[in-house]
């Protein structure tokens, strides 16, 4: 292997995650620091040395080609070859909607709130036994039109929880949209309207939830739909990994349906009362 | 919708579930089965642990909470293995099979 400090990392290279390090994202445990893991997620392929270090807020200034380095020396990353980035490069999901030069913005949310809210999910995790909820209200998420029927597209692989949730949801006043896999997420972005929000499961027969989330927080349309992670991956890690990944909330499954519709309000920015009622 | 009519409508949904569990947990056996005598390769335990986690998550839901905390224990015992697609050796074999027994009891 390279000696580590032998590496040159430049300002305008690209960098795709290795397998190894997808599978240290996707994990539930990992060794990385905090900023490693905020550094980790933004590798996409896509965005260069210099956009990645100007976004990550736990990085020290000037520290990026070292984190940069220790990553490729322990293979987490790899340097993108030149030329086009095959949609494979991409990974899952949303390879499809990047056609043009995607709009990178800088993430908003900070890790460290990320962390703190992590900790304290995980602590309510371990007190009550089965589940995490998590939702905050971005003052920068564009405003609703009032009286507007939300629409909500609910990315879930177990046929009858989506159908559930889309006959919860309906019930709630949301207008309700099902994607099992990643063929059907890409058509139901792709079909309008552009969702109001996206409920969106991590383990997928064929994507990874948090990679989805990366590449919609990436894309020009999709960065500002806000995403509630609704997961049975419960671990502080993972949670960590949906928050710092650009989550406006986290519930763990199996969920209570009114703390599910409670963080659709507190994150959407809707009163908690009166509930919409289709009907009543 | 009446509230009336919804309640129904999930009441109808929990026992298509519920009715839905007995072929899961048959197809869990069989592939756990097939894993445990070297038929199948280690990396389909990837497939075992989403079928499981599948049903950790959303059990509850539908109201049967034992089933779904029968199954987190057994997805829980199997990620490590399925991470390095690696399969347990016999006593941790005999442990997950007791695992996925307590959640057959659990759906009965």
């Amino acid at each position: 292997m390279a000696n580590r400090d032998s590496l040159i990392i430049q300002e305008h290279d690209v960098y795709l995650l290795s397998d190894k390090g997808d599978e240290e994202l996707r994990g539930s445990e990992t060794s990385l620091s905090p900023a490693e893991i905020e550094l980790l997620v933004r590798v996409d392929g896509n965005l260069t040395v210099g956009e990645i270090a100007a976004s990550c807020r736990l990085l020290k200034p000037g520290s990026a080609a070292d984190a940069f380095r220790s990553l490729l020396g322990r293979n987490l990353v790899r340097l993108r070859p030149k030329g086009k980035v095959t949609s494979r490069e991409f990974g899952t999901g949303l390879a499809i909607l990047f056609d043009d030069t995607p709009s990178i913005q800088p993430t908003r949310k900070a890790l460290t709130q990320a962390r703190a809210e992590a900790t304290a999910g995980a602590s309510t995790l371990q007190k009550q036994g089965y589940y995490v909820r998590i939702a905050r209200r971005d003052a920068d998420k564009p405003k609703l039109p009032h009286g507007k029927t939300l629409s909500v597209v609910v990315v879930e692989d177990e046929p009858l929880l989506a159908k559930f949730l889309k006959q919860y949801l309906s019930f709630e006043g949301y207008s309700a949209r099902i994607a099992a896999n990643r063929e059907e997420i890409i058509g139901e972005f792709r079909r309008p309207p552009l969702p109001d929000l996206v409920l969106l499961d991590v383990m997928l027969p064929d994507a990874d939830g948090f990679e989805i989330l990366l590449k919609m927080r990436q894309h020009p349309v999709l960065r500002t739909v806000p995403v509630i992670m609704l997961t049975a991956k419960a671990t502080r890690d993972a949670v960590l990994k949906g928050l710092a990944g650009g989550a406006d909330g986290y519930i763990t499954k199996p969920f209570e349906p009114d703390a599910l519709i409670k963080a659709i309000k507190a994150v959407m920015g809707l009163p908690k009362n009166p509930p919409k009622k289709n009907g009543a | 919708m009446s509230a009336e009519a919804f309640r129904r409508q999930l009441e109808a949904l929990s026992a298509e579930y519920r009715g839905s569990l007995p072929g899961k947990l048959i197809e869990i056996d069989s592939l756990w089965r097939d894993l445990a005598g070297g038929m199948a390769k280690p990396d389909r335990m990837d497939d075992l642990q989403r079928e499981l986690h599948s049903i950790a998550g959303s059990a509850r839901t539908f109201g049967i909470a034992g089933v779904s905390e029968a199954a987190a224990a057994a997805e829980s015992f199997l990620e490590s293995f399925s991470k390095r697609h690696k399969l347990p050796d016999t006593a941790q074999q005999a442990r997950f099979a007791r695992l996925l027994d307590d959640l057959k009891r659990a759906a009965r």
